[in-house]
C-alpha cells in the first residue's frame, strides 16, 4: 500500500519559550505548556522538539519530546482541553504547545519542579512527522506514554478526511497511566484500552485487545500508527505484516541533539535489497514504515 | 598586562603552524554533522573552523546501539566512526562544507600509516579544503588509539601525511595516557603544525540491576563540561614544555571556558559537546569573545595566550 511522505515541513527554531501551565495528569506523567508561536505553527502531527533546562550543565542535554497538541492563545492557559474540530493550525493562530512527559529520569525529574513563569531551552519541529494514511479508517496504537505522538495525527486526519474514522487503542500496565484520555474521546475517537492488571478496558496486551477487536472485522482496509515501547511496536508490526496493514512506528531512541549531528539515535532499518544499515531516527524518522525497521537488530 | 578594557574590537585571527583562521572559535569533529545539519541554527561563515565527523577509506556501519549515555555534567559516547567512506565524502558532503565560508579541517583516520597516507593523498587533490585533522584518538575502534598512545607511532603516521600533502597537519591526541606531552613533542617531530588536545577520556556507564554496560558497544569517550578541568591540564602541559600551537577542546559550555582555554595556552577552541545542548552554542560564543579578550587590555587575541600564572594568588586577583 502506497503511503506518501510528508513534503510541507519546516525549519526547525531554537526558542526560550516561557512556561504558561503545568501539572501532573497520571502516574509519573505530567503535562506542560509553553509559549512557542513559531512552533505551534510549523508543527505537523508525528514531529518532535528538544526542550532542554536552560543554562543547566546537569543534566546537560535536552530531550526529544513529541509534540502532543498546539493551542490557540485566546484560550485559557488553564484550560487542558485540545483544540476544537476546525480550529486547526491554519485558522487558529495557535501559540502555545503542549507536551505530555513520562518522569522517568533525572532530567524529567528536574523538570517537574519547573513552574509557570520559568522557561525552557527547545528547538524544533524535527523529525519527518506521520505520512498520509492511505485510508479513511485509522488506528492509532498506543503504549504507556505513546499516546503523545498520535493525538495531532488522529485529529488532522478526522478534519481533513471525508467520511474518516478514527480508532485509538492504548495499553498500559494499569489504569492509573491513562492521562486526559479524554482528549482523544472528545473529538470523536473510538477508543479502547487495555491494560495488564485488568484494571481498565481489555485485560491483557494491545495485541490481545487488536485480537479480540478483529473479530468485529474492524480493521478491514485501516492503517495503523503506533507509538510505545520497542518490544510493543515490534509485536504491532508483527500483527499488522501479518494481515498486509499499512502501519507506520513512531520510534523512541536516546538522541543527544535531536538535529542529526551526533549520530547517537540510529535504528537498523532495510534498504530496497533487504540490507540494514544504522538510520538516524531523529532526521530520517522518527516515524518508519513498520516494516522498514530490522527489528531483531533494535537494542 | 593592565585591566584597562579597549573599545577597539581585537584582532581574533590565529595562526596554527601554516594555517590562519579568522578567529579562534571553530567546531569539533564529531559533534557537529557535516555542517549542512546545523545551517539553520548557526551562521556558518562566520566560524573559525569547521571540522566534520572523521572519516575513514571504506564506510563504516558504526557501533551498534546504545552509543551514547549522559553520565553526571557529561556525555559518554561510543559512535565507532559511523562514516560512508571517503568517496561519499567528497561527492555528497564537501561540496556544501566549501560553500559554508569557513575554513573547513578535515578529520580523518586509518587504521594504518598507509590509510591516513591515502586519505591524505586523495584529499590533497581536492580544493576547499584549509588543512587536515588527524584523528588518532578515537577511542572506540580497535586500535584506533595506538597511534596517539606510542609516541613513535605517533611520528611516523604525522611524518608519513605531512609528506602526501600539501595541506596543514592537525594531531588530535588522546589525554588516556600518562604523560602527553611526549605524544605532543612526536607530532612536532613528525611535522604537525598544531594539535588538538583532547579527545574523549574513556569511561562507561552501568545498570547495575540489568548488570550490563549501557553502551552497546560497553567502553566509551567521555565528553561535555565533566572532562574541562583534564583538557585545560593537558593544554598547559603541552603549552609549557612543547610549544607547539595548540586547537583546546575538551567541556566547553560558555566563552568564559574558552578564556580559560587561551589563557592555558590555546591558540584556538573547539566546541563540542555544547552544540548538542544548544545548537547556537558558537554563535552566542563569538557574540561575546571580542569583549571578553578586551577586559584582559589585550588588543590580540594571541597576547592572551598561555598568560597562566601557577597557583599565585596574589598577582591574580591583582588582575
Amino acid at each position: 500500500m502506497p503511503m506518501s511522505t510528508p513534503s510541507n515541513l519546516c525549519k526547525p527554531a531554537y526558542q526560550q519559550a516561557e512556561i504558561i501551565a503545568h501539572e501532573q495528569i497520571a502516574e509519573a506523567t505530567w503535562r506542560i505548556r509553553v509559549d512557542c508561536p513559531y512552533l505551534a505553527t510549523t508543527t505537523r502531527p508525528g514531529q518532535f522538539a528538544m526542550v532542554r533546562l536552560t543554562s543547566r550543565n546537569d543534566p546537560l542535554l535536552a530531550r526529544p519530546l513529541a509534540i502532543y497538541d498546539v493551542f490557540p492563545q485566546h484560550q485559557a492557559p488553564e484550560h487542558w482541553q485540545p483544540t476544537p474540530l476546525g480550529s486547526d493550525t491554519a485558522s487558529g493562530n495557535p501559540h502555545f504547545v503542549d507536551f505530555v512527559y513520562a518522569v522517568a529520569g533525572k532530567f524529567t525529574t528536574t523538570l517537574t519542579t519547573l513552574r509557570p513563569g520559568d522557561s525552557v531551552s527547545l528547538w524544533g519541529p524535527l523529525g519527518n512527522g506521520f505520512g498520509t494514511p492511505p485510508t479513511n479508517h485509522l488506528v492509532l496504537i498506543a503504549g504507556g506514554i505513546g499516546q503523545t505522538a498520535l493525538l495531532m495525527l488522529g485529529r488532522e486526519f478526522l478534519a481533513t478526511v471525508p467520511s474518516s474514522q478514527v480508532t485509538f487503542c492504548w495499553g498500559a500496565r494499569h489504569a492509573g497511566l491513562f492521562g486526559h484520555a479524554e482528549d482523544f474521546q472528545s473529538c470523536g475517537m473510538n477508543t479502547h484500552f487495555a491494560t495488564l492488571d485488568g484494571s481498565k478496558g481489555h485485560h491483557g496486551t494491545v495485541i490481545d485487545l487488536l485480537n479480540d477487536m478483529e473479530k468485529n472485522h474492524v480493521f478491514k482496509r485501516a492503517a495503523i500508527a503506533c507509538c510505545g515501547p520497542e518490544g510493543m511496536m515490534a509485536a504491532v508490526a508483527n500483527w499488522t505484516a501479518e494481515r498486509s496493514l499499512n502501519c507506520q512506528v513512531s520510534l523512541e531512541t536516546p538522541m543527544a541533539c535531536g538535529i542529526g549531528i551526533c549520530f547517537s539515535c540510529v535504528a537498523p532499518v532495510l534498504d530496497e535489497k533487504g540490507d540494514w544499515d544504522y538510520r538516524r531516527t531523529c532526521v530520517e524518522g522518527p516515524i518508519f514504515d513498520s516494516r522498514a525497521i530490522q527489528w531483531d537488530a533494535m537494542t | 598586562m593592565t585591566a584597562s578594557a579597549s573599545p577597539v574590537c581585537p584582532d581574533l585571527t590565529v595562526q596554527l603552524g601554516r594555517l590562519s583562521i579568522p578567529n579562534p572559535i571553530m567546531v569539533a569533529s564529531g559533534t557537529f554533522g557535516y555542517a549542512n545539519e546545523m545551517q539553520e541554527f548557526v551562521p556558518l561563515h562566520r566560524l573559525g573552523g569547521i571540522v566534520p565527523k572523521t572519516i575513514t577509506v571504506a564506510p563504516r556501519v558504526g557501533n551498534r546501539p546504545w552509543r551514547t549515555i549522559e553520565t553526571a555534567a557529561g556525555l559518554l559516547n561510543s559512535i565507532g566512526l559511523d562514516n560512508d567512506g571517503i568517496e561519499q565524502f567528497v561527492l555528497d558532503k564537501l561540496p556544501f562544507l566549501r560553500s559554508c565560508g569557513a575554513p573547513v579541517v578535515v578529520s580523518i583516520a586509518g587504521g594504518t600509516v598507509a590509510e591516513f597516507v591515502l586519505l591524505a593523498e586523495q584529499l590533497d587533490k581536492e580544493s576547499g579544503i584549509a588543512a587536515l585533522e588527524l584523528n588518532i584518538s578515537c577511542p572506540n575502534v580497535s586500535h584506533g588509539v595506538d597511534f596517539a598512545t606510542d609516541p613513535e607511532l605517533c611520528r611516523q603516521v604525522v611524518e608519513g601525511v605531512r609528506h602526501a600533502t600539501q595541506l596543514p597537519v592537525i594531531a588530535k591526541l588522546t589525554p588516556n595516557v600518562t604523560d602527553i606531552t611526549s605524544i605532543a613533542q612526536a607530532a612536532a617531530d613528525g611535522g604537525a603544525d598544531a594539535v588538538t588536545l583532547i579527545n574523549t577520556c574513556q569511561g562507561m556507564a552501568v545498570d547495575w540491576r540489568k548488570q550490563r554496560t549501557l553502551l552497546g558497544n560497553g567502553i566509551g569517550g567521555l565528553s561535555g563540561p565533566a572532562i574541562k578541568p583534564i583538557a585545560l591540564r593537558c593544554v598547559h602541559q603541552v603549552h609549557v614544555r612543547v610549544g607547539i600551537p595548540i586547537i583546546g577542546v575538551g567541556g566547553i559550555m560558555t566563552t568564559d571556558d574558552c578564556m580559560e582555554f587561551f589563557v592555558a595556552g590555546a591558540s584556538a577552541v573547539q566546541i563540542g559537546t555544547a552544540s548538542f545542548a544548544e545548537p547556537i552554542i558558537t554563535t552566542r560564543i563569538l557574540d561575546e569573545l571580542p569583549a571578553a579578550v578586551n577586559s584582559l587590555g589585550a588588543s590580540e587575541l594571541q597576547q592572551i595566550v598561555g598568560t597562566l600564572v601557577i597557583g599565585d594568588s596574589a598577582k591574580t586577583s591583582n588582575k
